[in-house]
């Protein structure tokens, strides 16, 4: 016995029928929809969406498979491999890399290197299951127009190289006969959406684009502030609208089984009479990933630090963005993938002096 | 919540209208629909001026309010005295431990069953935590089945286990542990409320599957979902919200359980810390606890945070606590539940 007053129908049409004297939805569903109709003071068409709308809660209590929930146990059994991010301190940092199912914010200022950690991600989350990796492909949402398309060759070419060096055995020689430069380029799904209207838009068709493409694994989108921090004169439509999107994509993640990705931009904040650094887009943003990730400067050194986290306590590591991409900082920059160096100590390489970050900068668009 | 007049009336050959439960405009009705108001339901009915009533429909003024007396008695609200109250309090009230001794202290002791307690508090200021660790103890400790209503994907299985393998070595115990915390994930509102639907229909007992009985109902947080239907120009968001917050307080006063919710803060005028959610969701939690950073040296790091309870009805306001949230890591600290818990009772 469903209350009609807790169903996920318009506020009119709600009106209509608790005035009508339906109480339940069970009430609703017993009638043929000419009757609801009548009854109701609904036009036919209204009549069929609710019962249609009432019906798929029925068959889905809880919606989305999560019927009587599972256990914690089953969850855990569920938990897949991270993508490892080709820098060891991070994934340490993280657990292994970026969670699949999860969300993760990267926040940071201008020439951090935001994107290419979303790059990054794009090319590892494709290394193939032998190697480590997932296997997966990528879609990368972009509305700053700030993907460039010779940056990622460079960085798929550094991965099959790198994957090269470590082939051992028949299964992985074979891998990387599919795993190339080309191959890489071609399971990158690009999106370019100009405005938060077309971001939004995307964001409510990316579902069944998931469905078609099953082996996709992650989503990034690069950025998300950046069309809602214009345009907006209403500041509490934005709030809807963000929340909304951040439970969109908490669904998606977790229903899909798709690490999501975003970067986000900072503003200053004056806070005790002192402007600080904060991430953008309101307080109450902050709540809307399950990760978040700050990259910023401190002595020379690009640091980045997990700010919040429900399974890893909070931690700063260093990294650097080289030719190859996303790297460990210090001389060993360009190590191998994480997934080996995960237990190795994490202060060891922290106390690594990075006298490579920033020499070299593969983007040129942004200043300092 | 509404009740059907045709359940609750029992002297049904007094009320022409009663009896025909599926269809609710019947034909007397609609030969009066022009004059008189529907009546549905008891409030309906006990609402209505009786005088006026009786009138418009041919019925005696007495016999009404024989019907409506009848009505008022099966839905009132018993007396219950003090002493009773209180017998019932010690004999069936539980206090669910959070396991962590400075919050516990700040809750007089824990979480109550049959009261909502509210964590509100910025991004990572250890609102999660703070739930894994109550579910972790209610499971692995009381051996009692914890609901778990994760609304942002913030649950990491992972971190549960963790923390079991800090309370003890045996695999098989944290399988268990693991197995009475009931998962839902939902992401919207309308999920959230059928949720709770089956959880209140089915019980909560048999929401876990006989996993033993369930001590503790945990929604984080309650804010990621509710917020996407407030501001603008929605009003329905306010009436969604109380709903949630009817079905929480029945779920812990009928199945005598702990509800823990989490909120995120806005910050007021004056730039002080709030708790989100506005005034309306303000009075719902009992008990409210504000979770904060500790101002350390810099923006960030230190797993010390500071609790200030802001809502209460068992202990003064404004008393902190600190805690720390490597509890339950097994690096930092090595022995279970001996976190660094300094209280300060300052303010």
């Amino acid at each position: 016995m469903k209350p009609v007053s807790a169903s996920p129908l318009s506020p009119s049409v709600k009106v209509k029928l608790l005035n009508a004297g339906f109480l339940t939805s069970e009430e609703l569903l017993q009638l043929k929809p000419l009757q609801l109709s009548k009854e109701g003071g609904l036009s036919l068409e209204e009549a069929l969406e609710v019962q249609q709308i009432l019906r798929e809660g029925v068959d889905l209590p809880g919606e989305g498979g999560a019927g009587l929930g599972s256990t914690a146990l089953e969850l855990l059994q569920q938990e897949e491999r991270s993508i490892v991010t080709f820098c060891s301190s991070l994934d340490a940092a993280l657990g292994g890399g970026v969670p699949v199912g999860k969300t993760t914010e990267l926040c940071g200022t201008p020439g951090m290197g935001k994107t290419q950690l979303c790059l990054q991600l794009c090319i590892d989350v494709q290394i193939p299951e032998c190697f480590g990796g997932l296997g997966g492909e990528a879609v990368f949402v972009d509305t700053e127009g700030s993907l460039v398309a010779q940056r990622v060759a460079d960085m798929a070419q550094a991965a099959v190289q790198h994957c090269c060096l470590q082939d051992q055995d028949a299964e992985q020689r074979d891998a990387l006969k599919d795993f190339t430069t080309e191959s890489l380029l071609g399971h990158l799904y690009l999106m370019r959406c100009h405005d938060y209207v077309e971001l939004l838009a995307q964001v409510q068709l990316l579902p069944d684009f998931l469905v078609k493409n099953p082996k996709v694994r992650l989503l990034v989108i690069d950025s998300l502030a950046f069309p809602f921090r214009r345009h907006f004169e209403d500041l509490s439509v934005r709030t809807r609208l963000l929340s909304g999107l951040a439970q969109q994509l908490i669904r998606m993640a977790s229903q899909h089984r798709v690490a999501v990705v975003w970067t986000n931009q900072m503003t200053s904040q004056l806070r005790g009479g002192q402007w600080e650094l904060v991430p953008a887009l309101g307080e109450s943003w902050g709540h809307s990933a399950t990760q978040r990730l700050l990259l910023h400067w401190s002595g020379g050194r690009r640091l980045a630090s997990v700010f919040k986290s429900p399974s890893q306590s909070e931690s700063s590591v260093a990294y650097s963005v080289t030719r190859e991409g996303f790297r460990d900082a210090g001389p060993l920059a360009s190590s191998p993938s994480g997934r080996e160096q995960d237990s190795s100590s994490q202060s060891e390489s922290r106390q690594v002096s990075s006298s490579q970050s920033g020499s070299k900068r593969p983007r040129t668009q942004e200043g300092q | 919540m509404m009740k059907s007049i045709n359940n609750g009336c029992s002297e049904r050959r007094h009320v022409p209208w009663a009896g025909r439960k599926h269809c609710p405009r019947f034909a007397c009705c609609q030969h009066y629909h022009s004059q008189i108001p529907l009546l549905f339901t008891v409030e309906d009915l006990v609402a209505s001026d009786s005088e006026e009533l009786a009138q418009k429909c041919s019925l005696s003024y007495k016999a009404l309010l024989a019907i409506r007396r009848v009505l008022l008695a099966q839905h009132t609200a018993f007396p219950v005295s003090g002493a009773d109250l209180y017998e019932e309090l010690l004999s069936s009230t539980a206090i669910v431990s959070t396991s962590i001794p400075s919050l516990d202290k700040l809750l007089d002791s824990g979480l109550y069953t049959g009261e909502i307690t509210e964590l509100s508090g910025g991004p990572g200021t250890g609102k999660s935590q703070v739930c894994f660790a109550a579910a972790v103890h209610t499971a692995h400790r009381l051996k009692q089945s914890v609901i778990y209503i994760d609304t942002t994907g913030g649950l990491s299985a992972s971190r549960l286990l963790q923390m079991l393998q800090v309370q003890t070595d045996h695999v098989e115990e944290q399988m268990e542990a693991l197995q009475r915390i009931r998962v839902f994930r939902v992401f919207d509102i309308f999920s959230l409320l059928g949720c709770l639907h089956t959880i209140r229909c089915g019980g909560p007992q048999q929401a876990s599957l006989g996993a033993g009985s369930v001590k503790a109902v945990i929604v984080d947080s309650v804010s990621a979902i509710i917020s996407p239907t407030l501001g603008g120009k929605q009003n329905e968001g306010m009436s969604l919200m109380m709903q949630v917050a009817g079905a929480l307080k029945t779920i812990a006063k009928d199945f005598n359980v702990a509800v823990l919710v989490t909120n995120h803060v806005t910050r007021g005028a004056g730039g002080e810390l709030q708790a989100g959610l506005g005034l309306t969701w303000s009075h719902v939690p009992r008990t409210r606890l504000l979770l904060e950073r500790s101002r350390g040296p810099g923006p960030l790091l230190g797993s010390t945070r500071t609790a200030t309870l802001v809502k209460s009805s068992r202990q003064p306001c404004h008393i902190k606590a600190q805690f720390d949230l490597n509890w339950g890591s097994g690096s930092e600290e090595g022995l279970p539940g001996r976190k660094r818990a300094r209280d300060s009772s300052d303010s």
